[in-house]
């Protein structure tokens, strides 16, 4: 099987500082006001002074079995063989269903009503570089890699956490 | 663990499009630290990112940028860029300009400076300070130098009240420790490293401390990102951090937690300290910061047991409060005395200790010899005391205060300012009370401004001369020494300056030209005055321009042994060589007003307008009042109109405890009117859980509309949203030492009913 790629994120490294999200923007050439392909989002909980916050950069997060890809009535949605999702626009209806299916509401819809989405900035990897969105972050928050080179950060990161509560 | 890419090149990704590196002023002119590539095609710039060759945030590969990084080419094409030179042809504040030549611009500068020489002298001309901006710390010096004035009005806000605290008391500033996976207990005071250079390396050098175990402290009035990571929170009343500090000495001293072998052999008057901290109790502390005095037990226990430990003193305790001076004191010797000083992990004594830089470069000269020699005594409103300043500890020269300085054009007093630079700062926004401030503007004699944008200030000027963005001049270059090496990059012009903006560099030449400065300006030519910068290095500027990688020597030599516990050295300019508790380096000696004297104690003074500093005023203005000094999404006042930032934040925001805003029946979203006893501005609410409900926080400087998004921007005087407006400025309440200002108030709050653009 041809090596898949992915993103992985860190919670505990995000501080909210959305250079991941202006960055896909400004690559994408994205209208300010408009669609977003990755954002970050907060969750606040508690009550002064005993308040929590967490951040989360979301984007299309290229399922290994895409929700979006079953739900699309017309094919327009499929998984490369580098498990890229993208979505081949020309046979995009703007019927809405992968936004239905998508359970990190990735689907964007803009001017022209037809889906748009993460594709992993497809440029860059062709090109033997990392998606934008990854390659900007300043805390290494968000990173991007094959699936077994980002399953190393994440066994790194248990490990510290682990040592850390020791 | 450090993310490598495999295979990332700057290749282009079209042979017809161009990548050219240069660096990022996105954190303002005085940080040009992060190289960048932009993409230009068809002669636009189109796209941007981290230049991996450029040792950006944690260095060798490294291809990060922050948000604002990431809106270059927005920045650069903003509608409101000057591209002409202009003179006023309405009234002073009217905003009515006449397009003219470079030539007749500079002529008239030329002219009135020579006048106003001629006719006051030299001292009345002054220029505005920005930060530490390269270009005023060398051409701007060096043109004041030579013209003979020493009014640079600095802000007394930057970083340099908080080094002057520092080196008066320990001897030295130290801005990280090391190495931060060493410190055991990192203690973030009022810094704000997630919001001021999200890419310079600490969040994510923070980040990695946190991950492998290191403990942290975060004492600030909201609950700011790397405060969400922190195990303990001191969410503290703003402008009371002396009263924090001194309570955590009490504690450290009477529970006898401090390093009784230092406090011994290095520390100067211990027991006075001692004696004195016996009436700031927690409990005392307690009522002065909001603070439960148990939780100021739990924190001043841990400063007080894990080692090492490094306290980061930051730009909301040290320079915006008007003791800081006292507050900053009073936290270097919670390090002294628990022993923290140079020692691996905490407060380094120095620069960051990776080997001699391989790469020489010559310092532009600021022609300190053709300054007439009573400069000092000249200034019209000494930032710091005219001992202090003769004595040769300022680090940019002679300063006067920015806003007392301003000031004097109103009260002519020692003398008025009558000619002034105000490029590159906007004063309405800058400092406090911008409606004196435009008064002040209004009654100069002549004024010139070089800026990128219509700021709201340009307004006042007489004349305006168009300065281009960082992207697009070739006249600055950037030395890096890292523990890899040594690089070296330079600017280069991605695109030819829109319109006819002229980078500030060039501008002083042509202007020192016009005033018959040309001999100690390079006879205008910039690359002279590059190649005279690069003389030691052995790099001609062909070389270093031919070099899109910029040159690296790598090192080849292991960096020597680190150096610790340096103390004779480190305190060496202290009475009796010592850590000063009892400080006989500021103590009885004359304040910068020259009236009063300093203290010898770290006394606290707390806010002019504070819940229990002023309990009459807290009847009729029951909440706090504070702003963050510099932002994610914009830099200082500016960038409110780059669109992919301003969406980020459309309004003017006032950060609420949903609990205190619902008392005051206002909903997450509706308009307020914040008033203070010195104005009234309006804010949008946003609710936040992570602040005090007697606390509320904004940010400064709306001044910028935002086209794309036909958002407006809002002005700095009653009924606008610039929150200096509500701010205390009598200048007998500034620090005594450094002149800094408070930028705290009580206010009240209702909501605005009407609709607001």
């Amino acid at each position: 099987m041809k090596r898949q790629y992915g993103f992985y994120f860190d919670s505990d490294r995000c501080i909210k500082c959305k250079a991941c999200e202006v960055a896909c923007k400004q690559w994408k050439g994205i209208k300010a006001g408009t669609i977003k392909l990755r954002r970050v989002e907060e969750v606040t909980s508690g009550v002064f002074p005993e308040v929590k916050r967490r951040f989360i950069s979301i984007s299309c997060e290229h399922c290994a079995q895409a929700p979006c890809i079953t739900a699309c009535p017309t094919g327009a949605i499929i998984k490369r063989p580098d498990g890229i999702v993208i979505v081949e626009r020309d046979k995009c209806t703007g019927c809405r269903a992968c936004l239905e299916a998508c359970p990190f509401g990735a689907p964007q819809f803009g001017e022209d009503g037809l889906m748009q989405k993460c594709d992993m900035c497809l440029d860059r990897v062709e090109n033997g570089q990392t998606p934008m969105c990854a390659a900007t972050c300043p805390t290494q928050a968000l990173r991007w890699g094959t699936l077994d080179r980002v399953s190393v950060f994440a066994t790194h990161n248990a490990l510290n956490k682990f040592a850390k509560n020791q | 663990m450090t993310q490598k890419d495999e295979g990332t090149t700057i290749a282009d990704l079209n042979p017809n499009n161009k990548i050219i590196p240069t660096f990022c002023h996105g954190c303002g002119a005085a940080k040009p630290k992060c190289g960048i590539l932009c993409h230009v095609v068809a002669g636009k710039f189109v796209r941007v990112e981290g230049n991996p060759e450029a040792f950006n945030n944690w260095g060798a590969g490294c291809t990060s940028l922050c948000a604002k990084g990431n809106t270059g080419p927005q920045f650069l094409y903003a509608p409101k860029r000057l591209q002409y030179p202009m003179k006023r042809a309405g009234d002073k504040g009217e905003g009515r300009f006449t397009r003219i030549s470079w030539d007749e611009a500079l002529e008239t500068i030329a002219y009135k400076l020579k006048e106003n020489k001629r006719k006051y002298g030299a001292e009345s001309f002054g220029v505005l300070s920005p930060e530490i901006w390269p270009v005023l710390d060398t051409f701007g010096r060096r043109f004041l130098n030579v013209y003979g004035s020493p009014n640079y009005l600095h802000s007394a806000l930057c970083a340099t009240p908080r080094m002057a605290a520092c080196k008066a008391t320990i001897g030295f500033r130290s801005i990280a420790p090391d190495d931060w996976s060493k410190t055991k207990l990192i203690v973030n005071w009022g810094g704000n490293c997630e919001n001021s250079g999200i890419n310079l390396g600490q969040p994510n050098d923070i980040l990695n401390a946190l991950e492998t175990g290191s403990k942290m402290i975060d004492i600030r009035p909201m609950l700011d990102p790397l405060g969400a990571k922190a195990d303990v929170w001191l969410p503290v009343r703003p402008g009371t951090d002396g009263a924090l500090a001194l309570a955590i000495l009490n504690i450290i001293i009477n529970e006898n937690l401090y390093d009784a072998d230092f406090v011994e052999k290095w520390c100067y008057g211990f027991d006075k300290l001692a004696a004195y901290v016996q009436r700031n109790t927690p409990e005392w502390a307690e009522n002065k910061t909001g603070i439960p005095a148990d939780k100021i037990r739990l924190a001043a226990r841990m400063m007080g047991t894990i080692k090492p430990s490094f306290i980061k003193i930051g730009n909301g305790v040290g320079d915006q409060t008007n003791d800081g001076t006292a507050v900053v004191s009073a936290i270097c010797l919670i390090s002294a005395i628990t022993g923290n000083l140079d020692v691996p992990g905490g407060l380094l004594g120095g620069l960051p200790q990776v080997g001699a830089p391989l790469i020489k470069t010559n310092q532009i000269a600021k022609l300190n010899e053709k300054a007439p020699t009573d400069l000092v005594d000249k200034l019209v409103a000494p930032e710091t005391p005219k001992w202090y300043q003769k004595m040769g500890f300022m680090p940019h020269g002679p300063t006067s205060a920015y806003y007392k300085a301003l000031m004097s054009i109103l009260s002519g007093k020692p003398y008025p300012l009558r000619v002034l630079n105000a490029s590159c700062s906007n004063p309405l926004s800058a400092t406090r009370n911008p409606r004196r401030v435009a008064e002040a503007l209004k009654k100069l004699d002549f004024m010139f401004v070089a800026d990128i944008y219509h700021a709201s200030h340009v307004d006042y000027a007489d004349i305006v001369l168009p300065a281009c963005t960082s992207y697009e001049h070739s006249d600055q270059i950037c030395i890096k020494n890292v523990k890899e090496g040594t690089w070296l990059g330079i600017y280069n012009k991605i695109i030819e300056p829109l319109g006819e903006s002229r980078s500030d560099w060039q501008i002083y030449l042509d202007l020192a030209v016009k005033m018959g400065y040309g001999e100690d300006f390079w006879n205008g030519n910039m690359d002279a005055c590059l190649r005279e910068q690069l003389a030691p290095s052995g790099i001609s500027l062909e070389e270093l321009r031919n070099s899109p990688k910029g040159i690296f020597i790598k090192r080849t030599q292991p960096a020597p042994a680190p150096q610790y516990q340096r103390y004779t050295q480190l305190f060496k300019d202290l009475p009796h060589g010592k850590v000063q508790c009892y400080n006989e380096f500021l103590g009885g000696k004359d304040s910068c007003d020259g009236v009063s004297k300093l203290n010898y104690l770290p006394v606290y003074q707390g806010p002019p307008e504070g819940i229990a500093e002023t309990p009459e005023l807290l009847k009729e203005y029951p909440l706090v009042l504070s702003d963050v000094h510099a932002h994610r999404y914009s830099h200082h006042s500016f960038m409110q109109d780059v669109p992919y930032l301003r969406e980020q934040q459309p309004y003017p925001w006032l950060k609420i405890n949903p609990a205190a805003a619902k008392k005051y029946g206002i909903a997450d979203g509706d308009w307020v009117r914040v008033e203070s006893p010195h104005g009234w501005s309006k804010f949008k609410a946003e609710y936040f859980a992570g602040i005090s409900p007697e606390v509320l926080m904004t940010k400064r400087g709306w001044w910028q509309g935002c086209d794309e998004l036909g958002l407006p921007g809002y002005n700095e005087f009653d009924g606008g949203s610039e929150v200096n407006n509500l701010y205390n400025a009598n200048e007998k309440l500034f620090d005594k030492f450094h002149s800094q200002m408070a930028k705290q108030t009580l206010v009240k709050i209702s909501k605005i009913e009407e609709a607001q653009p």
